[in-house]
């Protein structure tokens, strides 16, 4: 997501004078950060049997969810947007074999698996990037040559 | 708003019904009072403007962020004439001159505009905020985007006029291998007004790994086209922070980028910094923010407001964070805030803030002036970025911000949403609309959707203030947003719904 600023009209450009050259700032170091959302260090693998998929849960992250049943109880399973899945051909039913490689987090206090690699059968998919990002808008941006030029035969005006 | 959208056909058509059954009402019933002037029409839109957007394109079957800048030039009378643009798509980078195109503008200021090149033409809504700029997003079934549009002054379409210091704002993805990671790039740096660039300084944020403040490394320039497309479309090509892009100027105060180091793609816009030493002292008041960008979880939005003492402190630190449905609100403990200004005096600095409940947020920032800065999050697996601007001293009132404004919201709810539209504000809060947009998918492009809603401010109009928009699609939806004011002629609003993250400005109309 991006946000568009309209930002107000700057002062005009006069040579800059100072007598200062452009030195790279050492600063002050930060205090405790909200903790991480994805931790790559700790990633898990979640297997089990769909017992619920929500394209557009009401709980949040915002996105499809879902809810897994593994030898050790239910986990919720966070995969981004439901449109990535549609376009990759990818879904999910009650009563599939699935397995997640992910992070788990904590969101609004409740643990949730961000996956970043989902598995059906011979089936898998990536959903996140090795640092826990989506890549709902950006997997494309990897294509190899010869994906990008069979992607280049059907564009879209410009 | 899960159905099966149509382009509202309908609703355009009861529009003027409604008009119509008004005017004939009741015998003994008042005549309505006649609709206000036009304040817009095709001539307000002439001569040539830069543009710049970013947006989501389907590529290979799946979305794809892509990012465009260029120049077109409207004849006053509903003609594109000519133009030039850079496109960095899931496919490679391209510059593309327009052959033609059209637009129409209506007297609020909202219009659609269609701009033609060899791969064919491209869709968008506009809205005017003034004869000199407006918001644009794009309303192609596979494609949407937003962004902003300027008229250009051709006489600063020379190396000579783009002398001094720059403070930009970059956001987008970074490509390394097969790895693609949200970035975002703030800093400043120095035109010579040859064509070079000195005491480049920035920070970059690439996969919620923040650099530190960095020089620019070797071979940074900032020089206009020598090959015609300089001095007729304001076009040259530039080496910023490490990155290369094309850019447009709009003129010696603002030049408009978009990145051309495929696979990674950046875009964003550098404003002219005021030529003063920057110290902690040039911070001084009420500021509000607006940040947007990535997390793990999704996307992300933050709009608040803080107060520096001109001295390093921070207090009156209010926030609304959307984390992709995830809603964090400051403060929630107890606040403590400092800030610094870079030794250096060239308006780098950073800013902490710790809530005793919800931690830390943490930033950078480089000052354009001492009333506006660009504004970097670095916590931890966050990369979002925008603006600060420095809040009114006058007081807030409902009266004093009723009026006209455009609205340019960008969002994520199941897929990217882009939203331009127009409304007005009256003295008791009560907005009346219209807006078009993007939900990015087949029969997910909405036109002229009526909307209305409430802005409530809460003490002196300073802190959060609570703001409703209902659009009236079927099933009819309602966004619940706070509202942080700038000043009488600018809100930043961040929407605090669970199952959508939008963020965008008002802005006034003349």
């Amino acid at each position: 997501m991006k946000i568009e600023m309209m930002m107000g009209c700057a002062a005009l450009a006069g040579l800059m004078t100072l007598a200062n050259t452009a030195d790279a700032q050492e600063r002050v170091s930060r205090a405790s950060p909200r903790a991480a959302a994805y931790d790559a260090n700790h990633e898990v693998v979640v297997q089990g049997t769909v017992l619920e998929y929500l394209e557009n849960s009401t709980l949040p992250p915002i996105g499809t969810h879902v809810k897994v049943q593994t030898s050790s109880g239910t986990v919720d399973v966070h995969l981004g947007p439901s449109s990535y899945l549609h376009d990759s051909h990818f879904s999910f039913a009650s009563g599939d074999s699935v397995r997640f490689v992910g992070a788990m987090s904590s969101v609004d206090k409740r643990p949730v698996l961000l996956a970043r690699i989902a598995q059906k059968g011979s089936q898998a998919i990536a959903i996140r990037s090795t640092q826990g990002f989506l890549l709902a808008t950006g997997a494309t941006r990897s294509l190899s040559e010869k994906q990008r030029a069979q992607a280049s035969q059907k564009v879209t005006p410009r | 708003m899960n159905t099966q959208a149509k382009r509202l056909y309908l609703l355009l058509a009861l529009i003027p019904l409604l008009f119509l059954a008004a005017a004939c009402g009741g015998g003994s019933a008042p005549l309505p009072p006649p609709p206000p002037p036009a304040k817009f029409s095709n001539a307000s839109l002439a001569g040539q403007y830069a543009f710049s957007m970013t947006g989501s394109e389907l590529c290979a079957g799946v979305g794809s962020l892509f990012t465009r800048a260029g120049s077109f030039t409207a004849d006053g009378h509903g003609n594109i004439t000519t133009g030039l643009e850079d496109i960095n798509v899931c496919t490679g980078t391209a510059t593309l001159q327009f052959t033609g195109g059209k637009y129409s503008i209506d007297g609020d200021g909202r219009g659609t505009l269609q701009l033609t090149n060899s791969t064919g033409t491209t869709n968008y809504s506009i809205v005017l905020s003034s004869t000199t700029s407006g918001l644009v997003a794009q309303t192609d079934v596979n494609v949407t985007a937003s962004g902003s549009f300027q008229r250009q002054n051709p006489a600063a379409f020379l190396n000579a006029a783009i002398a001094g210091g720059y403070v930009f704002d970059f956001l987008g993805v970074d490509v390394n291998g097969s790895t693609v990671s949200p970035a975002s790039y703030v800093g400043r740096f120095d035109s010579d007004g040859r064509g070079g660039v000195t005491n480049g300084l920035f920070d970059s944020n690439i996969g919620g790994t923040p650099s530190g403040q960095q020089l620019f490394p070797g071979g940074a320039f900032c020089q206009l086209d020598t090959n015609g497309a300089g001095t007729t479309f304001g076009r040259g090509t530039a080496n910023i922070a490490g990155q290369s892009f094309a850019f447009y100027v709009v003129d010696a105060s603002r030049l408009k980028f978009n990145g051309i180091g495929f696979p990674s793609a950046l875009v964003g816009d550098a404003f002219a910094q005021q030529n003063i030493a920057f110290t902690a002292a040039s911070i001084t008041g009420g500021f509000a923010f607006l940040i947007g960008g990535s997390s793990p979880s999704g996307a992300i939005s933050t709009a608040g407001r803080f107060t520096a003492d001109g001295a390093g402190s921070l207090s009156s630190v209010v926030l609304d964070e959307n984390n992709s449905g995830t809603i964090t609100l400051l403060p929630n403990g107890t606040v403590t805030g400092m800030y610094t200004v870079d030794d250096n005096q060239f308006g780098g600095g950073s800013v902490t803030w710790t809530d005793t409940k919800s931690g830390t947020f943490s930033f950078v920032f480089y000052l354009i002036s001492s009333s506006q800065a660009v504004f970097q999050e670095i916590d931890s697996a966050i990369i979002s970025d925008g603006t600060f601007s420095a809040q009114t001293t006058t007081p807030i009132s409902s009266t004093a911000l009723a009026g006209d404004y455009v609205l340019g919201w960008n969002g994520a709810g199941s897929a990217e949403e882009d939203y331009v539209g127009q409304a007005s504000l009256s003295s008791s809060g009560g907005l009346t609309g219209m807006t078009d947009f993007n939900q990015f998918s087949t029969g997910r492009q909405f036109f002229n959707v009526l909307l209305n809603g409430n802005l409530s401010l809460g003490g002196d109009g300073t802190q959060a203030n609570d703001f409703t928009a209902n659009l009236q699609t079927n099933p009819a939806a309602t966004f619940h947003f706070t509202t942080y004011v700038v000043n009488q002629n600018t809100l930043f609003l961040v929407g605090v719904d669970t199952d959508r993250v939008i963020a965008g400005p008002l802005v006034r109309q003349p």
